[in-house]
C-alpha cells in the first residue's frame, strides 16, 4: 500500500538526516583552523545536493501529477461501467445509496453534506485507508474508486465535525459475485 | 540605529519585557502539553475522558499552542531585531496584553463554555454545536482570536516602521537586492531583519485574511441568515492558519542564526543564497497553504496542483540553507556543547527532518490516503514540538546561563529529545497504519500507538518542565544581565 511505502521512504529519508546531524554534533568538539576551505568544500557540496533535490522533486511530481484523483482529470468511462452513489453527510451520519457492490465494480461517490465540513474516508476490510474525499456543504465531490476486493468496508469520518465525530462510520459491503 | 536609541524610547526594560514574555510562554506551552497528554492518554484508554470535554481539550491544545508558538517565537524575533532597527517595547508588551486577553476570553469558551470546534473553527461548525455549547461561547472563541491577531498586527507593524525606517523599504531588509546579484550578499541585511521582514509580510497578510474569516463567522454566529461560502470560508481559514503556524518557524530560526555563532566562534555567512532563500520562502509560504485542501476536489485542480509542487519547493530553502548552513557553521568548529547550543542545533534538526513527512503528506497520491490521520500530528509535531520549541527553549536557556546548572538542563534535554522522538514516531506510524486524527474514541487496534505516544509524550514533558523551571530560576538575574558572549 502507499502508505507502507511513504512511512518506509521517510523513516529511511529522516534516519539518514538524523544521521548527519549526529555525525556533525559529536565530532564538532575537533577544530579546524582553517575554516575557508570548509565552507569552499561545502558550497561546493551544496550545488550537488541541490542538483539532485532538483532531479527527486521534478521527477517525483512529474509521476504523481499524472495520477491525480479529480474527477475532471481522469478517463471518462461509459455509463454502464460505472455505478453512481450518493452521499451524504450530517452531523453524526452517512446516508450512502447504494451501499453494495461487487468486486471489479467501479464506483463514483458524489459526495456533499447538510450542515458542516465532513470527511468521506473510505476503509478496506483490512481497515486501512483506501480514499478519501472531502465532504462539504453546497458542494458535490466525485470521488471514483474501484473495488478489488470483497468485505465490509468501513466509512469513517475524516474531517472534525464535532462531539460525536468519532462514531459518524458507516459500512459498505462488497461480495464476489 | 543602536540598541542605546532604542532604549531611549521607553522607559520599559526591554530585556525584562522579552523575560515576561518567555515566562508566560513556558508557562502556557507546560498547560498545553499536559492537554496534549490528556488526549493521548484518553485515547490510550489509560485514563476516562468524556468526547464532548476531550474536544474541548482539543480546540484549547490547538489554540493554545499556535498561540503561544506566535509568542514565543515573536519574543526571539524582537530580542534581536531590536539591536538593528528602533522598535517599541510598549508595543511589544501591549501584544502580550491582547495576547491574555485573547487566552482568558478562549479558555472561557472551552472550559466554561464548552466551545469545542477545534482550532481551525471550520465555518459554519462554530454555528452547529449540537447543543454542547452556547452562541456566546463561539463568539467569545472568535473575539478571542481577533483580540491575539490584533495584537500581533501591532507588533508587526512597529517592527515594520522600525525595519523602514532604516532600510527604506521592505524589499532592501529582506535582501533582494542580494538574492538576485545586484549587491553584494556581504552588505546585505542581518538575518535578523531578513527573517524579521519576511515574517511581517507574510503575518501581516494572513491575519487580515484571519481577521475577515473570524467577523464573518461571528456575524453567522447572531445572524444565521448570513451565511457564507464553506470552501472559501476553508480557504480563508487555512490561508491564515498556515501563514500564523509556519512564520513562528521562520521567527525562531533567528536564535540559530544568533546563537550557534557564538558558541561555534563561527560567524553565519550571509550570501546571495541566504537571501534568495528568504525571498523564496516569502512566496512559499504566502502560496503553499492549497496543500491544506488537496482532498477538497471542488477546488480548481491547478491550485491543487500548485499546493503540491510548492510544498516540495519549500522545502529546499530549509534543506539546502538553514540546515545546510547549520551544519557547516558546527562542523568540526571546536565547539563544547552546552544546553543552549544543543538546543538551537536540534531545532534545526527536527524542523529539517519534519520537512520529509510533511513533504509526503503535501504530494496529492499520498494525501488521498493520508489525509487527516495522524501521520498530519506527526510531522508538525516533528517540526514544532522538536523545530520550533527547541530553538525557543535554546533561547531561554541562553539568556538564564548559569553554567553550574548544566547537569540538570542536560537531563531536561535527554528527556525531551527521546521523548519527543518516540511521541512523533508513534503518529506517524499510527498515521501510515491509517489511524484518523481528532478521534476521541479509538479501538484496540490504535491502542499501541496510543499507548507508545503517551509515554513519549510524558518524558518530552518532564524535559521542558526542567529547562522551563531551570528558565524560571535563572530569570531573575537574567533580567540585569548581558546575553552570553561564548
Amino acid at each position: 500500500m502507499i502508505q507502507d511505502v511513504v512511512w518506509s521512504v521517510s523513516i529511511i529519508l529522516m534516519g539518514a538526516l538524523a544521521l548527519v546531524f549526529i555525525w556533525v554534533a559529536t565530532g564538532a568538539s575537533v577544530a579546524i583552523a582553517n575554516y575557508g576551505p570548509v565552507i569552499d568544500a561545502a558550497y561546493r557540496l551544496r550545488v550537488w545536493l541541490f542538483g539532485i533535490a532538483l532531479i527527486v522533486l521534478i521527477g517525483t511530481n512529474y509521476k504523481t501529477v499524472g495520477e491525480l484523483p479529480y474527477i475532471n482529470t481522469l478517463p471518462p468511462l461509459p455509463a454502464a461501467a460505472v455505478q453512481p452513489v450518493q452521499v451524504v453527510g450530517q452531523q453524526w451520519m452517512w446516508t450512502i445509496t447504494p451501499n453494495t457492490f461487487k468486486v471489479g465494480q467501479t464506483a463514483e461517490f458524489q459526495v456533499t453534506s447538510k450542515d458542516v465540513n465532513h470527511g468521506f474516508g473510505l476503509y478496506d476490510p483490512e481497515f486501512r485507508i483506501v480514499a478519501e474525499v472531502q465532504a462539504m456543504p453546497g458542494y458535490t465531490n466525485v470521488l471514483r474508486y474501484q473495488f478489488t476486493e470483497p468485505g465490509t468496508y468501513q466509512v469513517l469520518c475524516l474531517e472534525y465535525c464535532g462531539v460525536a465525530h468519532h462514531a459518524m462510520q458507516a459500512q459498505i459491503k462488497v461480495t464476489d459475485h | 540605529m543602536t540598541i542605546a536609541a532604542t532604549a531611549g524610547r521607553t522607559a520599559i526594560n526591554p530585556r525584562a519585557a522579552v523575560l515576561a514574555y518567555l515566562a508566560v510562554s513556558g508557562i502556557v506551552l507546560l498547560l498545553m502539553m499536559l492537554l496534549g497528554l490528556t488526549m493521548r492518554l484518553a485515547q490510550a484508554q489509560w485514563i476516562d475522558v468524556s468526547p464532548d470535554f476531550f474536544y474541548v481539550v482539543m480546540t484549547m491544545h490547538g489554540a493554545g499552542m499556535v498561540g503561544i508558538a506566535g509568542l514565543c517565537s515573536a519574543a526571539v524575533m524582537w530580542h534581536f531585531v531590536r539591536r538593528h532597527v528602533p522598535v517599541s517595547t510598549a508595543v511589544f508588551l501591549t501584544n502580550l496584553v491582547f495576547f491574555l486577553i485573547g487566552a482568558v476570553l478562549i479558555l472561557g469558551a472551552g472550559f466554561i463554555g464548552g466551545f469545542g470546534a477545534a482550532w481551525t473553527f471550520l465555518f459554519p461548525l462554530p454555528a452547529h454545536s449540537g447543543g454542547l455549547w452556547s452562541v456566546n461561547a463561539a463568539a467569545a472563541y472568535l473575539v478571542g482570536l481577533i483580540f491575539i491577531g490584533v495584537g500581533f498586527l501591532l507588533l508587526h507593524l512597529d517592527i515594520a516602521r522600525g525595519i523602514l525606517s532604516v532600510y527604506g523599504g521592505l524589499g532592501a531588509a529582506l535582501g533582494v537586492k542580494q538574492a538576485f546579484g545586484l549587491a553584494h550578499g556581504e552588505e546585505g541585511p542581518p538575518p535578523a531583519v531578513t527573517a524579521s521582514t519576511m515574517a511581517l509580510i507574510a503575518n501581516i497578510l494572513g491575519i487580515l485574511v484571519g481577521a475577515a474569516v473570524l467577523i464573518i463567522s461571528l456575524v453567522n454566529l447572531y445572524v444565521p441568515s448570513f451565511t457564507f461560502n464553506a470552501l472559501a470560508a476553508k480557504n480563508l481559514i487555512y490561508y491564515f492558519g498556515h501563514t500564523f503556524i509556519n512564520v513562528t518557524i521562520y521567527m525562531a530560526v533567528i536564535a540559530v542564526y544568533e546563537i550557534l555563532p557564538i558558541y561555534a566562534h563561527r560567524a553565519w555567512k550571509t550570501n546571495w543564497a541566504f537571501y534568495l532563500a528568504w525571498v523564496l520562502s516569502t512566496v512559499f509560504v504566502l502560496t503553499v497553504y492549497t496543500h491544506h485542501l488537496l482532498m477538497d476536489f471542488a477546488m480548481p485542480t491547478w491550485t491543487l496542483v500548485a499546493g503540491q509542487v510548492i510544498s516540495w519547493l519549500s522545502g529546499l530553502p530549509v534543506l539546502l540553507v538553514t540546515a545546510f548552513g547549520t551544519l557547516t557553521v558546527v562542523y568540526r568548529s571546536g565547539l563544547r556543547w552546552n544546553p543552549a547550543a544543543a538546543l538551537v542545533f536540534l531545532g534545526v534538526a527536527g524542523w529539517a527532518i519534519g520537512v520529509i513527512p510533511a513533504i509526503a503528506d503535501g504530494t496529492i497520491a499520498v494525501n488521498s490516503v493520508m489525509h487527516n490521520t495522524q501521520w498530519v500530528p506527526g510531522h508538525f509535531h516533528t517540526y514544532l514540538l522538536l523545530g520550533m520549541v527547541a530553538m525557543v527553549l535554546g533561547f531561554m536557556t541562553y539568556l538564564t546561563n548559569p553554567q553550574s546548572r548544566y547537569g540538570v538542563a542536560w537531563l531536561g534535554y535527554w528527556l525531551y529529545l527521546l521523548g519527543g522522538v518516540v511521541f512523533v514516531l508513534a503518529f506517524l506510524s499510527a498515521g501510515s497504519a491509517s489511524v484518523p486524527r481528532r478521534y476521541a474514541v479509538h479501538v484496540a487496534q490504535w491502542l499501541p500507538y496510543d499507548r507508545i505516544g503517551s509515554i513519549g509524550a510524558a518524558c518530552a514533558i518532564a524535559g521542558v518542565l526542567i529547562l522551563i523551571v531551570r528558565f524560571f530560576v535563572g530569570m531573575r538575574t537574567a533580567a540585569s544581565a548581558q546575553d552570553p558572549s561564548g
